[in-house]
């Protein structure tokens, strides 16, 4: 089985506020980002001599790694921009300084990802709007598909006829994550969601509402790894990376494949394998959610859910604080903020050292995150532990 | 709705996909065979995606097919001029043949498709490119 390593451990966690940030450009972010997670770990820039990020979606910019590093002042001994895809990029990018540290390439790496994507897009803007290209344009656009929500839709309207699954499936991932979000001072969303809140939620894309959508979001969030022993002269309380599984099926929604065949279930296969542990040993799970569909669909793939009881699984209060394994407990993209997915992992850090507050899950050890780019395109997940 | 006019993104055919949107113009649904395997793909590319053969040549589907899944679209992603074309229907439908392909539903009083329905391909053309949809078979 592929190993990440023992060897390296994330000693630092930072997040930029969330929402709206006016004036903001994504460099000022990711260096905000930066330093909130340097001094987390209890170190400075003059330490990073590793440096990798993932460039802006909605304005592109080439050499972002470079931009990013001049920018902190920093002269990285090694350096990467990453574009996996969605929020399965934030593990590559761990992947990476994982590597880069036990190769002796660096010794302190940070990742890190943010943009202004919500006061940075244009005017009358529906969803995401992005000037980066995904590679499907020719076979999507002259169907007027364009985004991402039709394609969750597409996925949501197979599992709802494959499972005889419904919108209380949906509503039940929605309402669960909005109540976690209200117990995260660091979230876009701050009133409660009813049931009947979400159904009267705009029609999008059926069977998907405004609130099964994501959050479009300004903000950032970085991560510091070094190795174990550069750890312990920190005194730092360290989360180890004990295992990534990560697959990927194919790019846009034209070539979707049968629920049955997405690559989650591959990627959290080999992840369990690699960290000898299953299901039942996580304590926290910080899932993909960027619409509610994807919660559902990931309980099942990762093994925590039979296949079209996802809902049901849900609904009993498995996935809630105090559930048998908390979901999304800062509140996800669907309600604290959409970073790609990198406060999917500060968080999971976070509760593992214990450090979570009102929403820490008592006593939790281990937590699974997941990530998918494009449409269950490519899946990604790890396997946290506390060191 | 014989007066409904249609709005779409219109594709910009590369070395690949020339012959296929040309294929359109005439009211033909190619596929992609793969000579070495006979595998039948769709989207167009230089290589079967089963087997990476160079080997290529055109079949034409009988453009029938089964609905995968399918969503009503409420919102125009392409601004307010698009309005007029909501509620749109997007299917993914898998063809006789094997490949599953994405489309868009010809607009119809006839009852909202389901997953599971049969359907046909109907040539839609929009400012002088016929585009693949689908109705009702």
């Amino acid at each position: 089985m592929p190993r990440v390593s023992d060897d390296v451990v994330i000693v630092g966690i930072g997040e930029t506020p969330v929402g709206k940030l006016p004036g903001y450009q994504p460099v000022q972010i990711q260096a905000w980002a930066v330093q909130n997670a340097l001094a987390d770990a209890g170190l400075g820039l003059r330490d990073v001599d590793g440096l990798i990020n993932l460039d802006p979606y909605a304005i592109p910019n080439s050499m972002f790694a470079t931009t990013l590093s001049e920018y902190l002042g920093i002269k990285p001994t090694f350096m990467a921009t990453v574009d996996v895809g969605g929020t399965v990029t934030g593990m590559t990018m761990l992947q990476q300084a994982v590597w880069a540290i036990t190769s002796g390439y660096c010794e302190v790496a940070v990742v890190v990802y943010g943009e202004n994507t919500r006061t940075g897009r244009p005017e009358n803007t529906q969803g995401l709007f992005m000037h980066t290209l995904m590679g499907g344009e020719e076979w999507e656009e002259p169907f007027a598909v364009q985004g991402m929500v039709v394609p969750y839709a597409l996925v949501a309207q197979r599992y709802f006829d494959q499972y005889g699954a419904g919108v209380d499936d949906l509503a039940a991932v929605a309402t669960t994550t909005r109540a976690h979000a209200l117990l995260n001072d660091n979230a876009q969303m701050n009133k409660p969601m009813t049931v009947q809140d979400h159904r009267n939620s705009r029609m999008i894309s059926t069977p998907l509402r405004m609130l099964d959508c994501s959050l479009v979001s300004d903000g950032g969030g970085a991560l510091v790894l070094t190795s174990r022993a550069r750890a312990r002269a920190l005194g730092a309380c360290p989360v180890a990376i004990r295992a990534m599984g990560m697959k990927m099926t194919h790019n846009s929604i034209a070539q979707l494949p049968d629920l049955e065949q997405f690559g989650m279930a591959d990627a959290a296969r080999d992840a369990y394998e690699s960290a000898g542990m299953g299901p039942e040993d996580m304590d926290v799970a910080e899932l993909h959610d960027a619409f509610t569909i994807s919660v559902l669909v990931t309980l099942e793939a990762i093994g925590m859910a039979r296949p079209g009881e996802a809902g049901a699984y849900v609904r009993s209060g498995a996935t809630s604080l105090g559930g048998r394994c908390p979901v999304n407990t800062h509140g996800g993209l669907l309600s604290q903020a959409h970073i790609g997915g990198m406060l999917h992992l500060t968080e999971a850090v976070r509760q593992l050292r214990g450090a979570a507050g009102r929403r820490q899950v008592e006593g939790a050890k281990r937590a699974i995150v997941s990530g998918n780019g494009g449409v269950f395109s490519v899946c990604g997940v790890a396997i946290f532990e506390a060191a | 709705m014989s007066e409904f006019t249609y709005f779409a993104i219109l594709p910009r055919p590369t070395v690949d996909s020339e012959e296929f949107w040309a294929g359109c113009n005439r009211g033909q649904l190619l596929l992609s065979k793969c000579g070495a395997c006979g595998h039948r793909f769709y989207y167009p590319r230089r290589l079967c995606p089963a087997c990476g053969s160079n080997d290529l040549g055109w079949e034409e589907s009988a453009g029938r097919g089964t609905v995968f899944s399918h969503s009503d679209v409420h919102v125009s992603f392409y601004g307010p001029s698009w309005e007029s074309q909501l509620p749109y229907t997007v299917v993914l439908v898998d063809l006789d043949e094997g490949p599953r392909m994405l489309s868009r539903m010809v607009k119809s009083d006839a009852p909202p498709v389901r997953t599971g329905d049969r359907v046909q391909v109907s040539f839609i053309e929009v400012d002088g490119q016929k585009l693949p949809f689908f109705e009702r078979a």
